[in-house]
């Protein structure tokens, strides 16, 4: 209990509104509607650019040769024809003499491993070679006639499967011991006491299958070197993370002689960029381009992409108590996740976070399978949004009760009633609200949840189809951990803001957002701050990683505009320069900062707003003898200035989860489906989300990741599963046309609500929302498609052939 | 000593000639006023208003041609061929997938891009920014085309068309209901001005 203690000292003086002791009484900006995007005319332009669209002149393309097999090794190579192939410039072997044995290719932490394997344990592994050539095509053919003697080796595909005794081993180097990397058990309460206490238990299992990113940008990188130190384009998640990475490699680089880009990217939907297995290419790219002395891009293939899955793949075992009330009194959900690359969250933390259930048991395994390997898809907490809705609604439905009614039943945090909520909010410095109520009363609302809502199997429309509607509920918890570093200088010349920091664009808007907060808390107006976040200016803000973005990065915008401001006041009442020639008076002499105030962009004195002064003015022209822009030498007369305005903040923001921090705000999530029970067909009609955000900065942000999220949900829901053959272990299915993901025609109409209790841990008491729309609907088709048909599938995708096979017809 | 030959050849007809009078009689009298025929591999095109000749590979597809030679990189690849929509472009009024279409089929089309619809200050673009109709903005582009060229077609469309225009266009993070806000307010302001007009 002492380190429980500790962290909760540690919470206390970190969180959160008790240590906001300068709020903003009015906002101007923050909150509004109507706010232009920073990034839209460049991408609707399509003046965007992305990694993908760089080139340099003499730059060469690499390609990786691919494991044909699920499971094989090289037992030798011949790369004869390869070499004399004309524009082949360099080829990287395997057992290349300047290969180390193991490098820091990244990942969560530094990550050694080998930089080209010479064993394959999935098919469209890179492995063995690399080849850089003139033209894509020709590294292309170069891989072709690389004559490989492959040793195959057994292989298996599904968890259970290697679950048996006797399955092959999926990867007997790492795990000769057997296909299970890790167990993991964690949980609270007294489980035979829960389940003794129930009225009812019951059981059942659930499928994923494996699906995968389909960000639009595929992987790719770019490298160059200048002398002897190198300048990489990066399609990466994590940019500190890349520098720290390339940092380690070729015997050390120094950090200051790094030199990196982070162009828009075309999404990125999650941890792969920054893995090992991604970042193989950007080391070998480096080291050909420095033997060839030219600049390397490399590019996976659509298909390539499709490798990387995402981790919720795998089987989840429920084992349920309740009483008849809807009271749950135990929960048991026991995980077996198919090849996630780290360890993730299992399945029952957010019944843990979430609810007043006192007894909770969420064992999982990480299981090895020959398939690529799958980390956090938007995001890692699939794998408990699904168990949470899975749980909730079978209560319900096995109750014959409103499962609205068993949410609110069992809302709390970690075994703690709702009366233990209230107290622990006041604690912290919330005014207490009851999120989840706010958020279900809006949803139900627009849902019309109280007319629509019936028992399962019941209702049929006049166009014949089964009529079916779902309801689903969890925290929000884009308030993780993580930590930011954010600088920002009042420009010369127009006195204009740069907010400086290199971050992941990658289409969130966050950028505007920040821009909004920094106009606010300085008195600027919005259009005077602009934030670039593809340049390298030594300043890492929190990416939209570890599942937060701006409520960290918040803190340190606000916190660094709030210090900017209190140096430009400063700087308006101090003697503007001491010089040679004497010291010239303030711009507000005999004014104190406290007596001044900015407003759009201009500086007044408060009790008499007509002596004011724009910051433009108060900063000054550049001139030909220093950015400074003062004539002195010249005796040309003078220019005012101030001294250089710039500041510099961070935030270390502790992890929610591991109950570090209870989670506050809720979202509630309603869908409405017509199913035909003669194809199997499923139509979404009608999504509505309600998320309680705490404060919106940006509300139509906001929005776009509802009904983005919503939109991209669905599909995974209804299509999304990557196939591979039984047989011979390849992938049959990677590419667009065989593996569909949602269009504009499979979209139903979203309704975006938002609550705004103030009970998140970023400024202003925001929590953010990106990860969680598209998370959380997959799993409510479930009970939306029961609703309709009174059965319950639980294999995703839900498609019409597992309709049909529901319903008994095939 | 070896003595070297050269033959003219008539660039219209490919005839051989021994000398070059003999060449410029012939082509003076046989091709009077046919236009100057292209040198292999030369295509015309019309791109943005902006006419180019060039020599393309017959491997290339439009979509190469436009990324990667010419710097228009609002033709985007996402899908590898033929199935996202991202690399639009409007050729002779018609949206295409460039990256379906070899360049050198491409002689003598008139071909417009993100980038010419935007200098042209269409109202589209500033409608897509209003309606946050982009998040990455990876495939933001290819709506635009798409919307352009249904609009040059169709001033009035109802939802329904708009849906089933932008049915061949892929976005991963979700943007979909924005569209049809952003083409419909658009077609406004076109029809508008047309009125004026």
């Amino acid at each position: 209990m002492k380190v429980q203690e500790e962290y909760e000292r540690m919470v206390a003086m970190l969180d959160n509104l008790g240590a906001d002791q300068y709020p903003l009484k009015e906002f101007n900006v923050i909150g509004r509607r109507n706010v232009r995007r920073l990034d839209g005319i460049e991408k609707a332009s399509g003046r965007a650019r992305y990694t993908m669209d760089v080139q340099l002149p003499g730059m060469l393309f690499m390609k990786f040769l691919t494991s044909p097999y699920p499971h094989a090794e090289i037992k030798s190579m011949n790369t004869k024809k390869a070499e004399i192939l004309p524009g082949v410039r360099g080829i990287l072997r395997y057992d290349d003499p300047e290969l180390p044995p193991v490098a820091d290719l990244g990942g969560h932490g530094p990550t050694a491993i080998k930089v080209i394997p010479s064993i394959a344990h999935f098919q469209g592994e890179p492995v063995g070679v690399a080849v850089v050539a003139d033209t894509e095509d020709i590294a292309e053919e170069a891989i072709r006639v690389i004559e490989v003697e492959w040793d195959q080796r057994p292989f298996v595909l599904d968890a259970e499967e290697a679950l048996k005794p006797g399955a092959p081993l999926a990867n007997p180097d790492d795990f000769p011991g057997g296909n299970v990397e890790v167990e993991h058990v964690e949980g609270l309460g007294d489980m035979e006491k829960g389940f003794a206490d129930a009225d009812r238990v019951i059981e059942f299992t659930a499928r994923r299958l494996l699906h995968t990113y389909v960000s639009p940008e595929r992987p790719c990188g770019v490298v160059r070197w200048n002398g002897n130190y190198p300048e990489f384009w990066l399609k990466h998640q994590r940019p500190h993370e890349g520098k720290r990475t390339i940092h380690s490699w070729f015997g050390g680089i120094p950090m200051n002689r790094i030199q990196l880009h982070m162009l828009h990217q075309g999404a990125t939907f999650g941890g792969w960029t920054q893995f090992a297995w991604k970042q193989g290419p950007d080391y070998c790219a480096a080291l050909l381009a420095k033997r060839a002395g030219r600049p390397v891009k490399w590019s996976f293939s659509r298909r390539d992409d499709f490798y990387g899955g995402s981790m919720d793949e795998g089987y989840y075992f429920f084992k349920i108590g309740f009483k008849n009330d809807g009271t749950i009194t135990a929960v048991r959900v026991e995980a077996h996740f198919a090849n996630p690359m780290w360890e993730g969250f299992g399945a029952g933390t957010h019944f843990e976070d979430n609810t007043r259930i006192p007894n909770l048991d969420a064992p999982r395994k990480v299981v090895k399978v020959n398939k690529g390997p799958n980390t956090a898809v938007r995001c890692e907490q699939l794998p408990n949004t699904l168990a949470f809705t899975l749980a909730f609604d079978r209560v319900a439905a096995e109750l014959s009760i409103d499962p609205i009614q068993v949410a609110l039943k069992n809302d709390g945090v970690r075994g703690n009633d709702m009366t233990w909520v209230e107290k622990r909010k006041k604690e912290l410095g919330f005014i207490p609200r009851d999120s989840l109520r706010e958020c279900l009363e809006k949803g139900m609302a627009a849902m019309d949840w109280k007319n629509k809502w019936h028992r399962p199997g019941t209702k049929r429309l006049p166009n014949g189809r089964m009529h079916g509607i779902g309801f689903t509920w969890t925290h929000e918890w884009d308030d993780s951990c993580g930590s930011g570093e954010i600088a920002m200088r009042v420009e010369r010349n127009d006195g204009t803001v740069s907010i400086l920091g290199m971050r992941c664009d990658n289409g969130v808007n966050a950028e505007t957002a920040y821009c909004q907060i920094a106009a606010d808390e300085i008195g600027m107006r919005l259009e005077d701050v602009f934030y670039r976040p593809q340049v390298d200016a030594g300043f890492f803000p929190m990416c939209p990683d570890s599942s937060t973005n701006t409520s960290v990065n918040g803190w340190a915008i606000r916190h660094c505009a709030r210090l900017l401001r209190a140096k430009i006041l400063q700087a308006a009442t101090a003697p503007r320069a001491v010089t040679q020639r004497g010291s010239f008076p303030p711009f507000f002499p005999n004014r104190k900062p406290e007596d001044l105030d900015i407003k759009d962009s201009v500086i007044y004195v408060k009790a008499d707003p007509s002596k004011r002064l724009p910051v433009a003015e108060l900063v000054g022209p550049s001139a030909e003898a220093g950015p400074l822009g003062f004539h002195e030498l010249y005796g040309a007369g003078r220019h005012p200035f101030s001294v250089p305005l710039f500041a510099y903040s961070y935030q270390v923001q502790l992890c929610c989860y591991g109950f570090f921090r209870p989670k506050w705000c809720r979202q509630a999530h309603f869908m409405e489906v017509e199913v035909d029970v003669e194809t199997g067909e499923i139509e979404v009609t009608k999504v509505v989300n309600v998320n309680d955000v705490g404060k919106a900065i940006n509300p139509e942000t906001c929005a776009g990741q509802q009904y983005g999220g919503s939109n991209m949900g669905v599909g995974r829901a209804l299509f999304e599963e990557v196939v591979h053959d039984p047989v011979t272990g390849v992938m049959l299915n990677g590419n667009l046309l065989d593996y569909k993901i949602a269009t504009i025609g499979d979209c139903a109409p979203v309704d975006t609500l938002l609550v705004e209790t103030g009970q998140g841990y970023g400024p202003y008491g925001l929590t953010g929302l990106g990860e969680d729309i598209a998370t959380v609907i997959p799993g409510l088709l479930v009970p939306a498609v029961y609703n309709a048909i009174g059965v319950w599938i639980y294999e995703f995708p839900i498609t019409p052939e597992r309709v049909l096979k529901a319903l008994g017809k095939i | 000593m070896k003595k070297t030959t050269l033959n003219y050849l008539c660039p219209y007809c490919i005839t051989k000639f021994d000398t070059f009078e003999e060449l410029k009689v012939h082509a003076l009298t046989e091709h009077k006023g046919e236009p100057v025929p292209l040198a292999e591999g030369m295509i015309q095109l019309t791109v943005n208003g902006q006419k180019y000749q060039i020599r393309v590979e017959p491997e290339w597809t439009l979509n190469y041609l436009l990324h990667d030679k010419m710097g228009l990189t609002s033709a985007k690849m996402f899908c590898d061929r033929g199935v996202c929509g991202s690399c639009t472009v409007i050729m002779d009024g018609r949206p295409i997938l460039s990256c379906m279409k070899l360049a050198i089929e491409c002689d003598g089309k008139v071909i417009e891009t993100a980038e010419g619809i935007a200098d042209s200050k269409h109202p589209l673009i500033e409608t897509y920014v209003k309606y946050h109709c982009m998040q990455c903005g990876y495939c933001t582009p290819g709506f635009i085309t798409t919307a352009k060229a249904l609009l040059d077609r169709n001033l009035n469309p109802t939802e329904e068309e708009i849906i089933e225009a932008l049915e061949g266009n892929l976005c991963r993070c979700g943007t979909y209901p924005q569209h049809p806000k952003a083409i419909l307010e658009a077609a406004e302001i076109l029809s508008k001005s047309q009125e004026g007009k």
